[in-house]
């Protein structure tokens, strides 16, 4: 019995782009958090 | 500050695993995910130092100008986020990592305005003016924004229409528009989070200064 296969979808292969992506974001959001917290401890 | 940092750990997930990858795209229009809401955020804050200017020059209530002041820098690090994940999307899908067209040039203009507002800033010692002189900025770029939002139907530009803030429905299949939902309100967290706590380190600032200058003889 030759069952019928869905055909694979083929993505473009960029996902790469989408890991630095979020790796920078993750990296502006920590920074930017711990820049803050660190001026508000000098500051005290 | 902590259920925001939380909650975008829970985009992550969220866009990263149980939201489909689109098929003529792939993998990298997830970066609408967080690109998009970096935007609105950035926005967001400008809109409020443009608003807060307005009225500080109105009222002239110095918590305004601390405000705008806290917001304008909190815009500046979303701007960041908004302006590295922009390109690093532009490349694999337009070719290229930027484009002069209208929104990528404006969103430059505004983000190169606020770093302007910040050296400003630094530079005037009197409160008063600086204030003064900060507001006016302030209120021009809040005519920015509006002008960035309709840039791509008032232009012919490669930058992509907006998904939601337009006439009509979302341009979005269900599961994808949650995903920007969620991502949008964790992106909002963030802003009110970061400013809380930018505006605690302005307060905390003024203090100082004002213990410095009551020391003077």
């Amino acid at each position: 019995m030759s069952g019928r296969r869905r055909p694979q979808v083929q993505y473009p292969d960029n996902g790469a782009y989408m890991v630095a992506a979020y790796i920078i974001v993750a990296v502006v959001v920590l920074l930017y958090g711990i820049s803050l917290a660190v001026r508000i401890k000098k500051e005290r | 500050m902590a259920i925001a940092l939380v909650g975008l750990v829970g985009v992550y997930v969220r866009a990263l695993v149980f939201t489909p990858i689109e098929r003529t795209q792939g993998p990298a229009q997830k970066i609408f995910y967080v690109h998009a809401p970096a935007a609105w955020a950035a926005l967001l804050a400008f809109a409020v130092v443009g608003i807060l200017s307005l009225v500080y020059l109105w009222l002239r209530d110095r918590k305004l100008d601390t405000i705008a002041e806290s917001s304008a820098e909190v815009g500046l690090a979303f701007s960041v986020v908004m302006l590295t994940t922009g390109p690093i999307w532009g490349k694999p899908i337009w070719g290229t990592w930027w484009s002069w067209d209208a929104r990528l040039t404006s969103t430059l203009f505004i983000f190169l305005l606020f770093v302007g507002y910040k050296v400003l800033r630094g530079a005037i010692v009197d409160p008063e003016m600086r204030a003064r002189y900060s507001a006016v900025i302030g209120i021009m770029a809040l005519v920015l924004v509006p002008f960035i939002h309709m840039t791509v139907y008032l232009f012919r530009t490669l930058h992509p229409d907006p998904v939601l803030m337009k006439p009509g429905r979302p341009a979005l299949p269900g599961v994808m528009l949650i995903t920007l939902l969620i991502s949008i309100g964790v992106f909002t967290l963030l802003y009110v989070g970061f400013l809380m706590q930018r505006y605690a380190l302005a307060v905390l600032r003024d203090v100082r200064e004002e213990e410095a200058a009551s020391a003077i003889p």
